[in-house]
């Protein structure tokens, strides 16, 4: 025993010595239309982590068009005026007539939806509820779609990916910003180059009615049909109250319905012009020889001609306590959120590290609310620092025989110490040290820095990659018991109390003597 | 000493592209010119040492950050436990890392991690269990010594042994919940009919097991003369084999037995069109999957059918299921096929997609046309290099970083791979011609032995799209019929009848 103690007071000025070595150097590099590119070359196999990313997501959207972000992301797929079609003249008039004979068809749907609203029909998608001229024009439609197909090279912009070994190619659109990515060998870089600058050059957003079909399955998949998908994305729209954030990324499902070609385009013109993207290179690669490939390939581009400018609308201030109360399929538990601040705000760090104080095996929640009340069987905090506003999330699982509401009261009691009583030295000396060896870890994919970089970038600036640990390191316990004074108040709060919906399983019921939510939610 | 680096690359000729800066853009990237790269896959016996215990170690240096990953292999699974005790095996894993040591409790055990910022980890899965550690370079000492204390000495806290039994147990009662679960459940039974990987824990066999039970398993186990050690990170070679034959010399359980034979499936499939109806969620989109009995991965024409496969749904976005279905369609976000070949017995082929109740039906259509149509005709040479080109050129991304070479060549060595796999990989790839793919499809595709399961709303499934009414479950299941499977007693496992 002796000989493991010495070990561990050993370690801990051995880790804070070493705390120089880890920082990213990166090469900025930004070309003359405005387009930024973050560039560190690795030793290691020969492969190229490659991706851009610009610098707006679903938070940049309005009523109307909800999940066009991300529609849009998918249409960056479908090739450009070179790749994607045998035919591109007839392809383009092709896809000119579809959009109005969509316009004409959406007039039609118009009617329908008017006629559901006043409670004539119940689903304004059944065909029986067409009229012949509706018909008409979905036939004439599906036959031109037909005639399109005979033009295309299906796929071909994956292909041509494939087929030289990019791999991992794809794509993610988040609330405030939409990253693309890839896998390059590192012989091949200059593919990469082509492919990127031609698509931001020249896209074509052919097939756009069947991706805006796929785009809807995936909604589908992800939220429809997952036990608590529903619930979860009414709970964060009704914990955003004036916040864009409050629509889910993938959009509403009204919206997906109807969003138009032109809607996807004018998304594009705005937010894709290159003074508002930034790529990043992390790999096997000469910086001189991509330098000159950026200038040669992404210098085509045209610098947007307006700024897009910050989003408006913010968060109001939370007046009173919310609460959502549901039934579903799944364990009974509690979440519960508090309105917090943006990302890269000073109190963020000493809101991370709160939040490390409570979670893992030795956290604060694992060892109360698990091991010593029994009341969960797992619980967990996090920071979700968005660019315009931020939050901090608890939650846990309820054990056998317990509530959701003894989980949430055990929550709230946690971080009510911690605004109370200062947290020990050891104790965020513990969590300063993960910090300090995730340092390293973050850096043992090339893959995951690259990715890194950019929403870093995308937040506010890249070098946060490596301010964010000094800041970490400088957090004190009073910062600590600062920002849980300040944001754990109980109008700043909104809960979620799922229960395990009836005759679907055992635990979890409705405490005698509250009267029982409504079944099955207000879909 | 000798410092190996696990990348040996060549690239011939700097990137041709400087020069011509000034120059128009190439109209197409097929007029792009690359550089060749030569690259060398490293070679296992590089690598590989054999301890004093018996056990095999690949140790691959990498000293780019202060980082240390060991490792740790054998054979522990749940095909050694009887179905009556169903979750021992997994229990004993888990519990390993979580109920401290015979010389540290669990809270003392967790605390000394955390402080150390040193990730442990144990499982046990089917045919294989393991730990790992993952430390910084300086703490190498105190972290070797909690993973072999770990191995050697779990404590097996009988409070945290309650927990995840609470824990396992709430997660039971719910694995009726989600249409995906339950679609690779029912489809493995399918397909296996009783075999250990179909056998599944309920409450009885989960309130079974004990901490003696957990003890006993570890005991019959971790032998440390049948490990297999994988190391990657910033460590010398010789330190390491010295502190790992000294960790392995004394201190595990006396009493091991021999691993045993992993059985093999004996069952034949019935194929069919099946349906599980789960409408306890209002919810337009069901899971279906379509498919039957596969290859070993000793099989002579495996790298045949993965081009094969790679053609038909296996290649992402350019594979013919994923365009058909989703991009062509819109049917689907994910559709797709695997023929991933077993290890110890043949494997699966499965091919599947989520769709609106409505176009379920087909979007099933198309999969089955596809798999006919593979069958029927020679691939076009477009789809046959894209499936190849991709294969043999990712291949430096197999061993990307030296935690991906250790692990693989230690992989390859537990699993008895054939020699020289790697070596002769990217020829064995080139050499598939149109008429091998043709081959396979016709070898290896079964359109008469098809099982068709579908999870969801049966009924909204059954009516259809009345936009293409000629695509029904009836038509694909034909005279025989659709077979439904009920849903089990989650706690019991017990298969009310249909």
């Amino acid at each position: 025993m002796a000989r493991r103690t010495a070990l561990l007071l050993l370690s801990l000025p051995l880790l804070v010595a070493s705390l120089a070595g880890q920082r990213v150097e990166v090469e900025e590099f930004t070309l003359d239309n405005g387009m930024k590119f973050l560039l560190l070359p690795r030793e290691g196999d020969p492969n190229v982590a490659a991706g851009w990313i610009s610098k707006f997501g679903s938070v940049n959207e309005r009523p109307g068009v909800t999940g066009v972000a991300h529609l849009f992301e998918h249409m960056m797929f479908k090739g450009t005026r070179t790749i994607g079609s045998k035919d591109i003249d007839r392809d383009l008039a092709i896809i000119e007539e579809l959009d109005a004979l969509r316009a004409e068809i959406e007039s039609e749907r118009a009617g329908l939806l008017e006629k559901q609203r006043r409670g004539l029909i119940d689903d304004p998608d059944d065909p029986a509820n067409r009229s012949p001229e509706h018909n008409a024009l979905l036939e004439r439609f599906e036959k031109l779609i037909e005639e399109q197909h005979e033009l295309l090279v299906k796929d071909e912009f994956s292909q041509i990916y494939t087929t030289n070994g990019g791999s991992g190619m794809n794509a993610g659109t988040s609330n405030d910003y939409t990253i693309y990515f890839i896998n390059m060998p590192s012989n091949k870089l200059e593919l990469w180059f082509w492919m990127e600058s031609d698509r931001l050059a020249d896209p074509v957003f052919r097939e756009f009615y069947a991706e805006r079909d796929v785009v809807r399955e995936e909604r589908r998949l992800r939220t429809d049909s997952t036990p608590t998908g529903k619930l979860d994305e009414q709970f964060e729209s009704m914990f955003w109250q004036s916040s864009p954030y409050g629509w889910p990324v993938i959009g509403w499902p009204s919206d997906l319905n109807a969003i138009t070609r032109a809607e996807a385009m004018e998304f594009f013109d705005l937010y894709y012009a290159p003074n508002n993207l930034v790529a990043s290179l992390v790999g096997d690669f000469d910086l001189e020889e991509v330098k000159t490939l950026a200038r040669r390939y992404f210098g085509r581009l045209e610098r947007g001609a307006r700024e897009p400018g910050a989003v408006r609308t913010r968060e109001v201030e939370q007046q009173a306590e919310q609460r959502l109360i549901g039934n579903a399929e799944t364990r009974p538990q509690a979440s519960v959120r508090f309105h917090t601040v943006p990302d890269a705000h000073v109190d963020e760090p000493a809101l991370i590290v709160l939040s490390a104080l409570l979670n893992g095996r030795t956290g604060r929640l694992y060892k109360s609310l698990v091991l010593e009340q029994k009341v969960a069987v797992q619980a967990f905090a996090g920071v979700d620092g968005r660019k315009y506003d931020g939050s901090f999330i608890l939650g846990g699982v309820a054990a056998p025989g317990s509530t959701p509401e003894k989980v949430e009261t055990a929550l709230l009691a946690e971080i009510d110490l911690l605004a109370r009583e200062p947290v020990g030295e050891r104790e965020l000396q513990k969590v300063k040290n993960q910090q300090l060896a995730g340092d390293f870890r973050k850096l043992e994919s090339k893959f995951g820095l690259m990715l890194q970089l950019l929403t870093y970038e995308a937040l506010g600036d890249w070098a946060n990659i490596n301010a964010f640990s000094d800041r970490i390191q400088a957090v004190t316990p009073e910062d600590v018991q600062r920002v849980a004074k300040r944001y754990f108040t109980e109008t700043n709060r909104t809960v979620a109390l799922y229960y395990t919906k009836d005759g679907t399983g055992p635990p979890g019921r409705m405490p005698p003597g509250r009267p029982r939510p409504p079944q099955g939610g207000p879909q | 000493m000798r410092r190996r680096t696990w990348f040996q690359v060549a690239v011939g000729g700097a990137l041709v592209t400087v020069a011509r800066a000034q120059e128009a853009l190439p109209k197409h990237p097929r007029d792009l010119v690359f550089a060749k790269l030569a690259y060398d896959p490293p070679d296992p016996a590089d690598y590989r040492h054999e301890l004093d215990s018996g056990a095999v170690a690949y140790l691959v240096e990498d000293h780019q950050l202060p980082l240390v990953t060991v490792s740790m292999t054998l054979r522990a699974g749940s095909y050694q436990i009887p179905a009556e005790s169903a979750g021992l095996a997994s229990f004993t894993g888990s519990q390993m890392r979580s109920g401290g040591t015979t010389t540290r409790s669990a809270r003392e055990f967790d605390e000394d991690a955390a402080f150390l910022a040193t990730q442990l980890s144990s499982s046990i899965g089917s045919t294989s269990g393991g730990a790992s550690v993952n430390c910084l370079a300086q703490n190498l000492d105190a972290s070797l010594s909690m993973f072999f204390d770990m191995l050697k000495n779990p404590g097996f806290d009988a409070e945290r042994l309650e927990i995840s039994r609470a824990q396992t147990l709430q997660g039971l009662a719910r694995r009726n919940d989600r249409l995906d679960r339950i679609l690779s459940r029912e489809f493995s039974r399918l397909m296996r009919g009783m075999h250990f990987t179909t056998v599944q824990s309920t409450q009885a066999s989960i309130q079974s097991v004990t901490r003696e039970a957990l003890q006993g398993f570890h005991a019959e186990r971790f032998d440390p003369s049948r490990m297999f050690f994988s190391v990657s990170g910033d460590f010398d070679t010789a330190d390491m084999l010295r502190r790992l034959n000294e960790a392995l010399a004394e201190g595990w359980p006396a009493e091991t037995v021999e691993p045993g034979e992993i059985p093999a499936p004996t069952h034949q499939p019935e194929p069919g069109v099946y349906m599980v109806d789960k409408t306890s969620r209002d919810v337009n989109q069901s899971h279906v999957a379509i498919g039957h009995l596969g290859i070993q991965r000793s099989h002579p024409d495996a790298f045949k059918v993965r081009i094969m496969n790679s053609v038909l749904g296996g290649g992402g976005f350019t594979s013919r299921i994923m365009v058909r279905v989703r991009s062509d369609e819109g049917l689907a976000y994910s559709a797709y096929s695997q023929f991933q070949p077993g290890t110890y017995y043949p494997g699966l082929f499965r091919a599947g997609f989520q769709s609106r109740n409505a176009t379920c039906a087909q979007a099933a259509a198309i999969v089955i046309e596809e798999i006919d149509r593979i069958r029927n005709g020679k691939v076009t040479s477009q789809e046959l290099d894209t499936a190849k080109n991709y294969q043999v050129e990712i291949f430096p991304r197999f061993f990307a970083t030296a935690g991906q070479v250790a692990g693989t060549f230690t992989n390859d060595e537990f699993t008895e791979r054939e020699k020289d796999y790697w070596k002769h990989y990217r020829e064995r790839v080139s050499d598939v011609s149109a008429e091998d793919v043709l081959e396979a499809a016709q070898q290896h595709l079964h359109p008469d032995r098809l099982v068709v399961l579908a999870v969801g709303d049966k009924e909204a499934m059954l009516a259809g799209n009345a936009d293409r009414p000629e695509f029904s479950f009836e038509s694909l299941a034909g005279s025989t019929g659709i077979r439904s499977i009920p849903l089990p007693d989650p706690l019991t496992m017990e298969y009310p009848d249909a």
